[in-house]
């Protein structure tokens, strides 16, 4: 069993890398694998989600089959699927190794309510608007943490490296390796060089996680996840696969409780605590007299769930409700933010911080790689959900892949043509930078990209002489409010390179209805 | 120069370089060709803002049949590359007609001096100077700066860094490139004509069909001609004139070897 669980280890964990690698632009309009996949089974994702948008959707019910399945194998997600689960088990088994089985090192039992207190500030927060599943999810955190932290880093080193050999131009060998490379890249590698804001920080946390493992084998699993803590509670009976230790048969050697993933305490015998089992049958394989069996029973094999305190489930509920007011009282609350400029399809401001899960899908699919985490312009509440930065990338005009991959609907399901109606901010020219306006030479760069087919960005014609005195015809250009979309290619591709003269701000969006600026639109 | 106008493209092309005397006399056996199409934007073909895939299709068919030992179709695009290549079709049809189609990553561009007169250092694809013949297959649009994008125009596609700048001094930056990276042919596609909100559109409000292709060596002669396929008079077009003094070429293009031919 145990070797069969790290082949499901294994295999989930490539199929989840596969599905992020997956999760960018392949040559064609619709992604062809369901690429948020893991997060449509997360029952974290799909409660909290529920709780603080007060929203249904169908795609829920399939976390349902997770909760099913969790109330007959107890915490199996965590064991045999959980990517980062996985992660956490291939680091720890190093430690694992060291561990002596007669002390009591590796393990803090007074820690095991912990993430028991995580999940309940968490959902508590969701109830009354706030949701901050996503930020400790463990589905949501490593897509985040590989689409913006990781993935670039990689890129970065793998690029350098093939970027260097071919400037080596070695006979046969560049050549060849260059064309492994081209290869490579839109494959395994992103298109591009994918940059991110904040990229370098949401990297260190993730590092930090899978650092804990120093502390303990599976530390996070153990005492922080709160998507574990959620799955122990809902899998606390575990019916068909409960850990039975024999009294007569154990020698008390202490090897289960070394190997155990989780911290179920296999021993003392009778003090199994069902919440804290990833069913991983460590303990099984590992007794040397086989006194572990793992079976179907409703009886009472394990006594050992640690009890959780009223006092600190208060506080934690407590907690949560006095931080609601305390991140949600953020300036852009008071008056629209011109920076936070969000995805084509994105639901109104406050329903959409209440629905998004920060896990960077749509950050990763970004064509343009013009989706980036925000910091500060959503305010605590809306930290690091998508805000596009157009002089970083822009709105593609035939692209609505954003759209797919949101797992909870906080960029709604929209389609080609339906995105193209949508209004995400309005360009506004600055003349004291603007080429044609400012220095009196034709440009009009900006014109030519607008993807609007009835352009959104006119000129005003003046007649102008030039340096050697030659009368030409200036070009000025000005912007159709009607029209434009807030696309933000016209930003993008602004030769005034640094500080672009035409910009891009939230005005006229289409979610909103106070960030107007026409009284009729 | 020739220009053959007729309802099936890939006859056209045929028949227009073949009153110039066949792509053997451009492509010697073995040769390494690179082919610049227009595939600029994310749009499709009927949209004729990229050039016609079947033309390009056509071409390297042609070049293949001329002996040419590789053929390299490509550009550095405005919109995303991978879509631009999927949307106008070009990938599937020159890959079709069994050249290469690569996407211009960044580190295939050198830095060279174009000696140009605007033009002084700046970013070129290594693969279009390293080959052995040139061939240019711009599409016939109107642009909102320059009036018109043909030949010289099409050579923007040839170069990387921040391209926008070239605008300031667009007549003066394309013949500045087309003097230096002297195209073997030059092969118009006026199949569809995008007559407005150029060079880009997204309708096909503002397309024509005219079913025309031209070829030359001369890169005057063909701008020159396709301005007219707008109504409009050459001597109006800055890069014509700036052209024709440095000696590109000529800009009365019925003087000497014109061929129409209507095919209908």
């Amino acid at each position: 069993m145990k070797n069969l669980r790290r082949v499901s280890q294994i295999l989930f964990l490539i199929f989840f890398i596969v599905l992020f690698i997956q999760t960018e632009y392949k040559g064609s309009n619709e992604l062809g694998l369901p690429v948020k996949l893991f997060l449509d089974f997360d029952p974290l994702i799909a409660l909290s989600a529920l709780l603080a948008s007060h929203t249904v959707r169908s795609i829920f019910l399939l976390s349902l089959i997770v909760v099913v399945l969790t109330i007959f194998l107890g915490r199996f997600f965590c064991g045999w699927v959980c990517p980062l689960g996985t992660l956490n088990t291939a680091i720890g088994y190093f430690r694992t190794r060291k561990l002596k089985p007669l002390r009591s090192e590796g393990r803090y039992p007074s820690m095991r309510p912990v993430k028991y207190y995580i999940l309940t500030f968490v959902l508590v927060a969701a109830v009354f608007g706030w949701n901050a599943a996503g930020f400790l999810d463990p589905i949501s955190l490593t897509i985040r943490s590989l689409a913006i932290g990781f993935n670039p880093g990689v890129n970065r080193m793998v690029r350098a490296f093939f970027e260097t050999t071919y400037s080596l131009q070695m006979p046969l060998l560049s050549p060849a390796l260059d064309r492994l490379y081209s290869g490579m890249i839109g494959t395994v590698l992103a298109f591009e060089q994918p940059v991110f804001r904040q990229g370098i920080f949401i990297g260190l946390i993730f590092v930090v996680v899978l650092g804990l493992n120093v502390l303990s084998p599976r530390f996070w699993c153990r005492y922080l996840c709160p998507l574990g803590a959620l799955l122990g509670l809902i899998g606390w009976k575990q019916l068909a696969a409960r850990v039975d230790v024999d009294g007569e048969k154990c020698t008390s050697c202490r090897r289960c409780v070394v190997a155990c993933q989780g911290d179920a305490t296999p021993f003392p015998v009778g003090e199994w605590a069902s919440r804290e089992c990833l069913t991983c049958y460590n303990c099984r394989e590992v007794c040397p007299v086989d006194a572990v069996s793992i079976r179907a029973t409703t009886a009472s094999t394990g006594s050992g769930n640690v009890d959780l305190r009223r006092r600190w489930l208060l506080a934690s509920g407590l907690g949560a409700l006095l931080s609601v007011p305390a991140v949600t009282i953020g300036a852009h609350r008071k008056r629209p933010n011109p920076y936070l400029i969000r995805p084509p399809g994105a639901l109104p401001e406050e329903r959409f911080v209440q629905t998004c899960v920060k896990c960077g899908e749509c950050m990763k699919v970004c064509l343009t790689n013009g989706l980036h985490p925000t910091f500060t312009e959503a305010g605590l509440e809306g930290l690091w959900s998508p805000v596009l930065v157009p002089v970083l990338g822009y709105c593609e005009y035939n692209c609505n892949l954003c759209s797919q991959v949101c797992p909870t609907g906080a960029i709604k399901k929209v389609t080609v043509e339906e995105k193209k109606e949508i209004r995400i901010g309005l360009a506004t020219f600055d003349r004291d930078r603007c080429i044609p306006y400012a220095y009196g030479r034709n440009c009009i760069v900006c014109e030519e990209h607008c993807p609007t087919p009835e352009k959104a960005i006119v000129f005003e014609e003046e007649e102008a002489e030039d340096e050697d005195g030659k009368h030409f015809i200036l070009k000025k250009p000005v912007i159709d409010v009607e029209l434009c979309i807030g696309c933000g290619i016209c930003e993008y591709k602004c030769p005034v390179v640094d500080v672009p003269a035409v910009r891009v701000t939230s005005i006229n969006e289409s979610r909103s209805e106070e960030n107007q600026l026409y009284l009729e639109l | 120069m020739s220009v053959v106008t007729g309802p099936n493209p890939a006859l056209s092309v045929r028949k227009a370089v073949e009153l110039l005397g066949g792509m053997g006399a451009f492509v010697s056996k073995g040769d390494v060709v690179f082919v610049k199409p227009n595939i600029s934007w994310d749009r499709v073909p009927k949209q004729a803002a990229t050039t016609n895939p079947t033309v390009v299709e056509t071409v390297v068919r042609m070049v293949f049949e001329a002996g040419a030992k590789r053929v390299i179709v490509a550009d550095n695009t405005c919109n995303d590359a991978r879509r631009c290549y999927a949307r106008s079709d070009i990938r599937s049809a020159a890959e079709r007609a069994g050249a290469d189609v690569p996407f211009m990553e960044k580190r295939k561009f050198v830095k060279v001096d174009l000696q140009g007169e605007v033009l002084k250092k700046w970013e070129v694809y290594k693969e279009a100077i390293e080959a052995d013949k040139l061939i240019n297959i711009p599409i016939a649009k109107h642009h909102s700066l320059s009036g018109v994008t043909l030949s010289m125009k099409n050579m923007m596609g040839l170069i990387g860094g921040r391209r926008e700048r070239l605008h300031q001094k667009l007549p003066e930056s394309i013949v500045d490139l087309t003097a230096y990276f002297k195209p073997t042919l030059h092969i118009l596609d006026a199949i569809r004509l995008l007559k407005a909100r150029g060079p880009a559109s997204g309708t096909t409000k503002d397309v024509e069909m005219l079913n025309t292709v031209a070829a030359s060596t001369d890169p005057v002669k063909i701008d020159a001609f396709g301005i007219t396929l707008f109504g409009n008079n050459p001597k109006d077009f800055r890069h014509i004139g700036i052209g024709e003094d440095r000696g590109l070429g000529r800009s009365d293009f019925t003087s000497e070897g014109f061929k129409k031919i209507d095919l209908e």
